[in-house]
């Protein structure tokens, strides 16, 4: 209920205080529940993804995320820096439902945030919510260290409720993969992120 | 759509409850209670609303979509009726925001008591802490939503146990028209509460 209240109260929000507003709001929440949720430590990454897997590293709070052991990321010596993680399903699914269940249409505001953060942040979002869960993956990771090195988190592609997708050009880039293979993986899932050592020296794909 | 798939669907989910309540945390280190106060209740009301208004012929139509959750006041809540003016919430549609909250977080910010002191002074006595009042708020735009026999219908809150078992009923002097509108005695509303999250009553004028 408390969910379906807030989403009630977006379109009011952004009536309010305007879409770049919103986007403020939900940067601002994003990076306090990361820092509310805290440190981590892990030996290295097998260890970060059995945590993973357990549901107790703080990344556990978007639902089932599945690390995509296949998909690794490696350095330009060919060392594992990092991996590919995805959620089945997208941690706003349910509030989603539960608004057109109990309410009806989402807000037009949320598509409004959505479009003033693609074209003003990243180019990433579905809903208005992938701005808290962008601000926060990158920041939760900022708080985990494997193997002593902090973590950097970069948002690849997500799928949104009605089947519209993006995916990011220049995080795939950055890690040198190629967006086909990224595009593949939304057939299966909704939201799919790297998290790799940060600082990193990547092998950009050419 | 099945109950099963449904609840499948909209089954709780963390990030959502704890980004919430710590949205309206940033909110009250701004406004503080009082700017707190005012959100939660414009979110309530924004929230009831939003829903479409309600017409029953008889307040035995009502109380059947009641219980069957199609009206309003049950759609987001399981609902049990001891009497036909009393409701009862076996479990708290907040607590499992609260619980991943304890779980993830840590201990409960004192400021969503804090605002309850701030409502129960100035709105209405009744809330333990933030989502109260919510809910309660929800619940009185709601009802004003709601017509039975032509009549508007009208909600009391009786009584709350939250989930770490603080008790909050209404000031004594109210307690004696309330509890014989809802058609128990204070000894039923002490048994109700052992075993239940909030009690509270539905009429019309």
């Amino acid at each position: 209920m408390l969910d379906v209240a807030l989403v009630s109260l977006i379109q009011d929000m952004s009536d309010k205080a305007g879409v770049e507003g919103t986007i403020e709001y939900w940067t601002r929440v994003g990076e306090n529940m990361a820092k509310r949720i805290g440190k981590e430590a892990y030996v290295g990454w097998p260890s970060f993804n059995v945590a993973l897997r357990e549901g107790r590293t703080g990344f556990s709070i978007e639902g089932d995320v599945t690390a995509l052991t296949d998909l690794a990321i490696t350095d330009v010596d060919g060392d594992v820096v990092g991996y590919l993680y995805a959620l089945k399903q997208c941690c706003f699914v349910p509030t989603i439902m539960r608004t057109r269940l109990s309410v009806g249409a989402l807000p037009s505001a949320d598509r409004a945030v959505a479009e003033e953060y693609n074209n003003s942040v990243h180019d990433i979002a579905v809903c208005n919510f992938c701005v808290i869960h962008e601000k926060f993956t990158q920041e939760a990771s900022k708080y985990i260290t494997v193997g002593g090195q902090v973590l950097d988190c970069l948002m690849l592609a997500t799928r949104g409720f009605t089947g519209d997708t993006k995916i990011s050009e220049d995080n795939l880039k950055k890690i040198g993969m190629n967006p086909e293979y990224v595009r593949s993986l939304l057939r299966n899932y909704d939201c799919v992120y790297a998290i790799l050592m940060k600082g990193a020296r990547l092998a950009e794909e050419d | 759509m099945s109950e099963a798939k449904k609840e499948e669907l909209t089954e709780s989910n963390p990030f959502v409850d704890v980004a919430t309540h710590l949205f309206l945390e940033d909110i009250a280190d701004k406004q503080g209670a009082a700017g707190l106060n005012n959100y939660l209740m414009s979110l309530a009301t924004s929230l009831a609303r939003s829903m479409p208004a309600e017409e029953y012929e008889t307040w035995e139509e009502f109380l059947d979509a009641l219980r069957n959750r199609q009206s309003i006041l049950s759609a987001f809540e399981t609902i049990t009726t001891p009497t036909d003016n009393c409701v009862v919430n076996p479990v708290c549609p907040f607590a499992r925001g609260w619980m991943e909250y304890t779980k993830r977080i840590g201990s409960f910010s004192k400021i969503h008591s804090e605002v309850a002191e701030y409502y129960n002074s100035t709105v209405k006595a009744g809330a333990i802490n933030s989502m109260c009042i919510i809910h309660q708020t929800f619940r009185r735009a709601a009802a004003e939503r709601i017509h039975v026999a032509g009549k508007p219908l009208r909600v009391a809150q009786t009584a709350a146990i939250w989930s770490d078992g603080e008790k909050k009923t209404v000031p004594a002097e109210w307690q004696p028209i309330i509890l014989e509108r809802a058609g128990i005695s204070e000894t039923d509303l002490n048994m109700i509460l052992r075993n239940n999250a909030c009690v509270w009553v539905i009429y019309t004028e």
